[in-house]
């Protein structure tokens, strides 16, 4: 699909999302608009990660940078990031919200922590994520994409860049299923998109510039 | 710190203030038609100082968004002539809106690198320092001495600044016929800036905000140093191929020594390149001194790399010149990192590095890399994804160093790369790895054995890392109800300063928690020769909030355990060792509130640090931070400090020395600190008052406004104390 294309079917799907994105799950309501966690710093610093809203959490590990988008986030949410090496690498933690950053910490100590809250105060980490489904996005590094991601209650405009995350609160609908198309413009090369269930891999999709991955 | 001591630098004195961003991206990034020059920005930082030349503040941050650059000094803000220097990709990029956030406490005597990017040849005679306009910079000050910063105002906690210019964008100019700078076509100039800040106004309640004043100004010395030289590539015998069909630009990394950390990158331009990089000097020339690594690689050529001789501000390493052989047949090095404990278990984040001998070793052996990694330089580095796969894709138009490995040299062992993989809690691995042709994110190239004989059969490089499990408790007085506290846990080899591991997540700890926390932590199981065992000290501290928002630093005691018999290393995959212990009564996790310390250190050099401790029930000392020493000469009124922000309680202060780069000498491996001949010194950060501290709400609302709640009836630790202590 060309970039306008691309651009068409975003800006349809970002007014009310009739637009059958999801295939096999149907039309979904607009989901609100996602803060997005970023991970940045020193290409390759490893990290670990908890991220929790106010019904789930999730332990993540990965090397910066890294965009988190929570799906169905309820407010409040906080994460908390420790560098895992013992060297002095830069490791910043913010939230960005529509295009402002609303939070920010750095460290540079060898397996420094930060933390950052969002949307109030979480008074305690919340259980683990069950179901426990991501989709992790790797593609052309620094390149913006944007996607449509959904479950079968709502559906929610993403604009990032890769590698993300993409977590999922199913507290509410653990029997959801989810899917996501993904768009990157004219040249942008492949999508590697894996979703994992629990820890398990049970779907893979290399292609681009667009992509689509449902859950089975 | 090693854990929620945000902001505390690294250990490594040499390098630590140098704050690493990927400038290889920017520096390989397109520039845009006619920006043929590179403009290499830094920071040189000078925070609020005191009268009485007692540190005052922990942390002095500035959120930077941009710097930007004009030849007019009257340009208006739209004019088109402006040259803007961004945050480094991995910070920002494309439509990303991102801060790189500076120190303007630990860029003091090195210059800490923002990014390098393209620019227009010319004379420029404005640059200004755009800041993030809705949140500039933040300030962490210490526990206050008498009087206090305000009424009610803690320390060690994060306060906003409001910039007295009502303007996020502070300028420097220079109207002369020379300007600030004059980037070349094909050079890369420095553009180091001095950023200051006074303090006009102390906020009066807490989460106020410091009113301040910032100033820019350029050096009156060049606080980089130079090298130079040259890459002469000969013809291969081949055809130049890629697998990728995508080509890295031929160019030279320096790193800092012993790592893959990229400090600066340059292209090879004519067969010539020059980087400019951050040197530590000190009051008498030549200065202390910093130590690098060069590596070669790009283009369809071998790879080459070299160990350096100290670098020294204003000085200029020459000559060092590298010869390799072009038109290779690129291949990839791909496969998958797991866990050999736990079956199929993917190991996300674990870095893998290409290693070679430096020039400065005479006649290698076939195996020196191998046998000896810490002496070799790493050219390739890569990393895994969440499913243990490797390298992670390039951008658009450079393809991922892993995607374009030439053929190693005939002459190491089964013509085959040194390749080292580590991750926290796992033993390293050194395989022997060759590059393949194949296109599959699993499929390119092959490996075996680090023992392996000649003659081997390679395999696919799908590769277990060993660990074990350090499982235990520990003590803790829980929160109220309908609160909780996240405790950390962090191991290093015992009686040093090398964290090896950490939790993947803190323990989340409740009411119902009574009495102890447990957990079980990854640990690495090689010996560390000639040990006949692994020992381990650990410590945990926690993840607190203050009114609310992230604090930076914790309000709970810290735990801490030495000496800690590691388990053994796997019989075979899957079985794999556990130990148990626990942490003694004495060692409680508890509500104390924040403390401070800091003081002047005497003789103290640019290898110089101090490092906080806490003793254990078996009068061990378990090292839990570390510093450098701030603010040293040739710096306008220098005074060499240092400081902590700790939880009240009672630490042991150390003095720890780099040793000093003996010029025109290569070093085998990277220097490490050893401890001073000065005695530790006792220091005990007394408890703040609960009294006068802020007052409980009831539940379910926030217990305590401050970073805990003390004890069941909810009171709050007061204004916290800070120790002033000479060293």
């Amino acid at each position: 699909m060309s970039a306008l294309g691309a651009a068409i079917a975003f800006s349809v799907a970002a007014c009310n999302n009739q637009t059958g994105f999801s295939g096999s799950v149907g039309n979904t309501p607009n989901g609100p608009p996602l803060a997005s966690y970023e991970i940045l710093g020193t290409a390759g610093t490893p990290f670990t990660a908890t991220a929790s809203d106010s019904q789930s959490s999730w332990t993540f590990q990965g090397n910066v940078p890294l965009s988190i988008v929570i799906c169905n986030n309820v407010m409040p949410a906080s994460i908390v990031v420790t560098k895992t090496t013992s060297n002095s690498n830069l490791l910043s933690l913010e939230i960005i919200s529509g295009n402002t950053i609303t939070g920010l910490q750095s460290t540079s100590a060898p397996f420094g922590t930060v933390s950052l809250q969002v949307g109030g105060t979480l008074g305690s980490i919340s259980p683990h994520a069950s179901p426990d489904l991501r989709i992790f996005v790797a593609g052309p590094a620094q390149e913006r994409y944007s996607a449509l991601v959904e479950d079968s209650t709502a559906g929610w405009i993403i604009g990032t860049r890769a590698p993300t995350l993409i977590l999922f609160d199913l507290f509410d609908n653990p029997s959801a299923k989810v899917d996501g198309t993904f768009y990157g413009n004219q040249d942008y090369g492949s999508f590697n998109l894996n979703m994992t269930l629990g820890g398990v891999v049970v779907a893979t999709v290399v292609a681009g510039p667009n992509a689509t991955i449902r859950e089975p | 710190m090693k854990d929620s001591f945000v902001h505390r630098v690294a250990r490594g004195p040499i390098i630590p203030l140098i704050t690493v961003i990927c400038v290889l991206l920017a520096g390989a990034g397109p520039a845009r038609a006619g920006k043929s020059a590179q403009v290499e920005v830094g920071f040189v930082g000078v925070p609020p100082k005191s009268e009485s030349g007692t540190p005052l503040y922990q942390d002095v941050l500035l959120n930077v968004r941009s710097v930007r650059i004009n030849p007019n000094v009257d340009a208006a803000p739209g004019n088109a002539k402006w040259q803007s220097i961004p945050v480094p990709p991995a910070i920002g990029g494309k439509g990303q809106n991102a801060d790189l956030q500076i120190d303007l406490n630990t860029s003091q005597n090195i210059p800490q690198l923002f990014n390098t990017a393209g620019v227009q040849p010319g004379t420029y005679r404005i640059a200004e320092l755009v800041l993030d306009s809705a949140n500039p910079g933040s300030i962490v000050p210490n526990c206050p001495l008498a009087p206090p910063l305000g009424a009610n105002n803690d320390g060690c906690i994060n306060y906003p600044i409001q910039l007295s210019a009502n303007t996020n964008v502070i300028s420097v100019t220079n109207s002369g016929p020379g300007g600030l700078i004059q980037p070349g076509k094909g050079k890369t100039t420095p553009l180091i800036l001095q950023v200051s800040m006074a303090i006009n106004s102390a906020p009066t309640t807490p989460g106020g905000a410091y009113t301040v004043t910032i100033t820019l100004a350029t050096l009156p010395t060049n606080p980089l140093g130079t090298v130079t030289g040259s890459v002469k590539v000969n013809a291969g015998s081949g055809t130049a191929s890629s697998t990728s069909g995508k080509f890295l630009k031929l160019a030279v990394t320096a790193e800092a020594i012993g790592t893959n950390t990229p400090i600066a990158s340059a292209l090879v331009k004519n067969g010539v390149y020059t980087l400019e990089l951050p040197a530590a000097g000190g009051p008498a020339a030549p200065g202390f001194g910093t130590l690098y690594d060069l590596a070669v690689a790009g283009g369809a050529d071998t790879y080459a790399a070299d160990r350096l001789v100290p670098l020294y501000p204003g000085q200029q390493i020459s000559k060092e010149d590298f010869t390799i052989t072009g038109s290779q047949k690129l291949g990839n090095i791909t496969g998958t990192i797991t866990d050999n404990c736990v079956a199929t278990q993917a190991i996300a984040g674990a870095t893998l590095q290409l290693l070679i001998p430096p020039n400065s070793i005479a006649s290698p052996s076939s195996t020196f890399c191998l046998d000896s990694p810490e002496q070799c330089v790493a050219v390739a580095t890569a990393n895994t994804d969440n499913a243990g796969n490797f390298p992670l894709p390039g951008t658009l138009s450079i393809p991922p160093a892993f995607a374009n490995v030439p053929p190693a040299p005939k002459s190491n062992l089964n013509s085959a790369y040194a390749m080292e993989i580590t991750a926290p809690g796992y033993d390293p691995l050194i395989v022997q790895a060759k590059p393949g042709s194949g296109s599959s994110k699993k499929g390119g190239g092959t490996c075996a054995p680090k023992d392996s004989p000649a003659g081997t059969t390679f395999t696919a490089c799908n590769l277990a890392l060993n660990t074990g499990y350090i499982s235990g408790s520990i003590p803790i007085i829980p929160p109220n109800p309908g609160q909780t506290t996240l405790v950390e846990v962090f191991a290093e080899d015992a009686g040093t300063n090398n964290i090896v591991s950490a939790l993947p997540s803190p323990v989340s700890v409740t009411n119902s928690n009574k009495g102890s926390v447990s957990f079980t932590l990854n640990v690495p199981t090689a010996l560390l020769p000639p040990a006949s065992v692994r020992k381990f000290d650990l410590f945990a501290t926690t993840v607190d909030n203050y009114q609310g928002v992230s604090d930076p630093y914790p309000g709970h005691t810290i735990a801490v355990l030495s000496d800690v018999t590691g388990p053994a290393e796997p019989s075979a995959p899957g079985a794999c060792s556990i130990v148990t212990t626990a942490f003694s009564a004495d060692q409680t996790i508890t509500c104390v509130g924040h403390g401070s310390v800091a003081g002047l250190v005497g003789n103290a050099d640019l290898g110089t640090s101090v490092v906080l401790s806490k003793e254990d029930a078996l009068g061990n000392f378990v090292q839990i931070t570390n510093t450098q020493v701030l603010n040293q000469s040739p710096n306008t009124g220098p005074n060499n400090l240092y400081s902590f922000c700790a939880p009240a309680d009672t630490y042991w202060l150390q003095t720890v020395q780099m040793p000093t780069p003996e010029s025109s000498v290569t070093p085998l491996v990277a220097p490490t600190p050893e401890p001073m001949a000065t005695p530790t010194i006792s220091v005990v950060i007394p408890t703040p008052p609960s009294a006068g501290g802020p007052s409980p709400t009831p539940t379910p609302a926030i217990k305590c406004p401050t970073t805990c709640s003390t004890n069941a009836n909810g009171t709050c630790p007061g204004i916290c104390n800070s120790v002033i202590q000479g060293l």
